[in-house]
């Protein structure tokens, strides 16, 4: 098993943030605490998931603003120890309420150790589920199934499937139905 | 008629047969299938030009395989052109919209020398109102059937040629084509000056400032009004239009904006067996009842009904044949289906909504629905459903039961994160192998889904497929080569999301020996220069195109505009028009020939 790290840079030491990173630059030194952790709330689960993939592949050491090779990583000092120390077996879901947090209702800290780091995301409940899940059931398979994403590229996100025109159309036009004032507002549209 | 023989008979040099040509003259006629109609054409240099002479109606199935020239040289008596433009991947919002298949060239040919030509069908071209009115004016007297079949680029306008100078048609179908809409004059036109209309179809194409009065004008003066589609109209403004069509077999469209029990009033006419009322919700669904047992077609794609509606109305039709929905139909909706209408030629089950709380949670479709049905409706000829979880015994069970299928697509959603049985390399060999009678074939799936194994299956087992549209499939470029070893009638093909690189695809190309027109979107191109490694399919009269990747604005799930990065798509056809002329700024040929020689 690889020692595998996922950090955070909370002093901002990393500088090199490549180019092509999507991260606004939150890692500034002068922001508060709380604005990291509402930054870091808005990072998509799937992002997570992949940093925790390319974490264990990748068997990089943890070191003071390390970059790691994907693009998705955010590191944060640590002394990294010679154990490892597993992701919590159960899914022990902490529903602390810090005060004064500009959270958006139904999400709470999630914290993960892993490797002698730690990382606290703000996620609502379901996203912290989905994350857990995965811890569970297979990281190996995981891995796998991201190293096929990474080879096709940015393919899976942008080969949705495909919706039909018409039906499209329908689905937007039966939401304006469904959330207009007034149900009957067609009415005068169609009469003439 | 002894002489007559003898002179044909010096004549043909090539010929061994011994008919004279006014005999082949009378049988030629009856010959109607296109490929009985080649195999007729290269006989020798009389039949080529008898058939020519002779043959009723073409299919152009990609218009720029030909031009309208070469058309007109063949067979300059044409009654009846069907031609198609836009890859089918536009009617999914994936083709930009200036691609091109411009009918104007062809009007210009049609207007100017098929005097014959009484029927004309654009599929997926884009048409502009200057075309509508030299057609109108050129062949407006006798123009018959007339349809622009998701067209674009053309308004109301248009339309109004149209309707003031097409006074002899039967047929008028603008389903699902994006019409600027100026006005309804168009349609009062149409209604004053024919008599002869049976089928006059709007569908899906958001016209509403049509006037319901000037559809009862038509019912009125049109007596063998047969069917009609319409766009939203309000169903308590056609009561009289019911009234009047007393023919009426097919109604499609309208909407329902009043309380539901007003329309209690609404009687429909007598002959009326095929149906599809928009936003059609449980209240409004009973006025469909005292009739259900009558209906041969069922569209319920624009209906606002959950899975229990479902049941309910599908139990009592038990005559059903065509039946068209949303996946909220459910699992338990195709058992109530597979029980009640076991005379169902067609099944379409498109994908509903995927945001939380717009569809019925029940609405999903899997594996115990598809073993449903295949064990009920045993004469299903046409099948395309949307899954959310599928296993190699459906497919089995489609395979032993479904003999009759021609036409199957199955797409599996990505909704679910773990589906039940991947992946489907057996069952797709059972369904592949029993169903022998399949034509066209879809299978859109997962990473996983399909082993380079079942790719090869695909290959070795489906002997008659002509069309096959295929995403996420196999694991690397040995299955797609295996694949491209079989498929021995394969025609067209469609690909999404393939993990092939560019020169697997060449390849594969090269040894599918019945394609002619092939469509990629998401494969592994080359890094370093792209388009470079499909040179392996360079060769005479086989043009390539490349749509590059571009940022498109979709909706997604939770109903935002979000900018998506679509990736590039590779086009490959035969033809024998030469190189395209008229590429948008969109489209980049491919000069292979070019890259090949640097």
């Amino acid at each position: 098993m690889s020692r595998a790290s996922v950090e955070l840079d909370f002093f901002g030491m990393e500088k090199r943030i490549s180019a092509n990173s999507r991260f606004p630059k939150f890692l500034h030194r002068q922001r508060s605490f709380r604005d990291i952790q509402s930054a870091i709330s808005k990072i998509n689960p799937q992002l997570l998931k992949s940093v925790i993939a390319s974490g264990s592949a990748n068997q990089q050491t943890p070191e003071n603003g390390h970059q790691l090779d994907s693009k998705k990583s955010f590191s944060v000092p640590s002394t990294p120890k010679e154990e490892l120390n597993p992701f919590p077996p159960l899914p022990v879901y902490s529903p602390l309420q810090r005060p004064a947090l500009e959270n958006p209702p139904q999400t709470a800290p999630l914290t993960i150790f892993y490797n002698g780091t730690v990382a606290v995301f703000d996620v609502p409940r379901d996203k912290a589920e989905t994350i857990l899940k995965l811890a569970q059931n297979g990281i190996s398979k995981f891995v796998e199934s991201t190293n096929q994403k990474q080879l096709l590229g940015t393919l899976d996100g942008d080969l949705p499937i495909a919706r039909r025109k018409s039906l499209q159309m329908f689905l937007e036009k039966r939401k304006e139905r469904l959330t207009s004032v007034s149900p009957y507002a067609c009415k005068s549209v169609c009469r003439l | 008629m002894e002489e007559e023989n003898q002179n044909s008979k010096s004549n043909r040099t090539n010929c061994s047969s011994s008919m004279s040509d006014v005999v082949l003259g009378c049988v030629m006629p009856y010959i109607h299938d296109p490929r009985d109609r080649d195999a007729v054409s290269l006989v020798c240099r009389r039949w080529y030009e008898l058939d020519a002479l002779t043959r009723k109606h073409i299919t152009i199935a990609f218009c720029y395989t030909t031009s309208p020239d070469r058309l007109r040289r063949r067979f300059k008596h044409l009654e009846s052109l069907k031609l198609k433009g836009k890859p089918r991947a536009a009617m999914f919002n994936l083709i930009p919209e200036d691609w091109g298949g411009f009918v104007t060239p062809w009007v210009n040919e049609i207007a100017e020398s098929f005097n014959c030509l009484k029927s004309l069908h654009f599929r997926r071209m884009i048409v502009t109102d200057s075309d509508l009115e030299v057609l109108a004016k050129s062949r407006g007297r006798v123009l018959q059937v007339f349809k622009l079949d998701k067209c674009s680029g053309f308004s109301t306008d248009g339309l109004l040629h149209v309707g003031r100078l097409c006074r002899q048609l039967r047929t008028l179908f603008l389903e699902e084509s994006s019409i600027l809409e100026k006005d309804g004059y168009w349609l009062h036109e149409l209604a004053l000056n024919n008599t002869v209309l049976e089928t006059l179809n709007l569908y899906m194409t958001d016209l509403n400032k049509v006037r319901f009065e000037d559809l009862e004008l038509i019912a009125k003066n049109c007596r063998n009004l047969v069917s009609v589609k319409i766009s939203d109209c309000e169903i308590l403004d056609l009561v009289r239009f019911f009234h009047t069509a007393a023919a009426l077999e097919e109604f499609c469209g309208g909407s329902f904006n009043d309380m539901p029990d007003k329309y209690s009033a609404v009687t429909f006419p007598q002959k009326l067996c095929r149906l599809g009322l928009t936003y059609m919700g449980k209240n409004e669904m009973p006025i469909v009842f005292p009739f259900a047992s009558l209906l041969k077609k069922l569209d319920l794609l624009y209906a606002l009904l959950d899975t229990e509606d479902h049941c309910l109305l599908i139990q009592k039709c038990f005559n059903l044949e065509v039946l068209e929905t949303r996946n909220v139909i459910g699992d338990r909706g195709l058992e109530v289906l597979a029980s009640s209408c076991r005379r169902l030629k067609r099944l379409r089950i498109e994908l509903g909504a995927d945001a939380q709380g717009m569809e019925d949670e029940e609405g999903v479709v899997s594996q115990r629905g598809l073993i449903a049905l295949a064990q009920g409706c045993l004469e299903l000829e046409y099948m395309a459903v949307y899954v959310s979880d599928i296993t190699n015994v459906a497919l089995e069970h489609i395979g032993a039961h479904l003999r009759n299928l021609n036409d199957f697509r199955l797409v599996l959603l990505d909704r679910e994160e773990r589906i039940t049985d991947l992946p489907l390399d057996n069952g797709v060999r059972s369904l592949l192998r029993q169903c022998k009678k399949l034509r066209r074939f879809a299978l859109y799936l997962r990473p996983g889904g399909l082993t380079d194994v079942g790719l090869g299956y695909i290959g070795q087992y489906s002997i008659n497929v002509r069309w096959m549209l295929l995403r996420y499939v196999g694991e690397s470029d040995e299955g797609l080569l295996e694949f491209s070893k079989g498929c021995p009638s394969l025609q067209k093909l469609e690909m999404r999301g393939c993990c092939f690189t560019e020169s697997a695809l060449a390849r594969a190309v090269m040894q599918l020996t019945s394609l002619r027109y092939l469509w990629v979107q998401g494969y592994r191109a080359s890094s370093s220069n792209p388009g470079r490694d499909l040179s392996a399919m360079v060769r005479p009269f086989w043009n390539i195109e490349l749509i590059p990747p571009r940022k498109v604005v979709v909706v997604n799930q939770v109903g935002e505009d979000v900018v998506v990065e679509q990736p590039a798509h590779i086009l490959a056809y035969y033809s024998l028009a030469g190189p395209r002329t008229d590429f948008p700024n969109s489209v980049v040929p491919l000069d292979l020939v070019g890259l090949v020689a640097t």
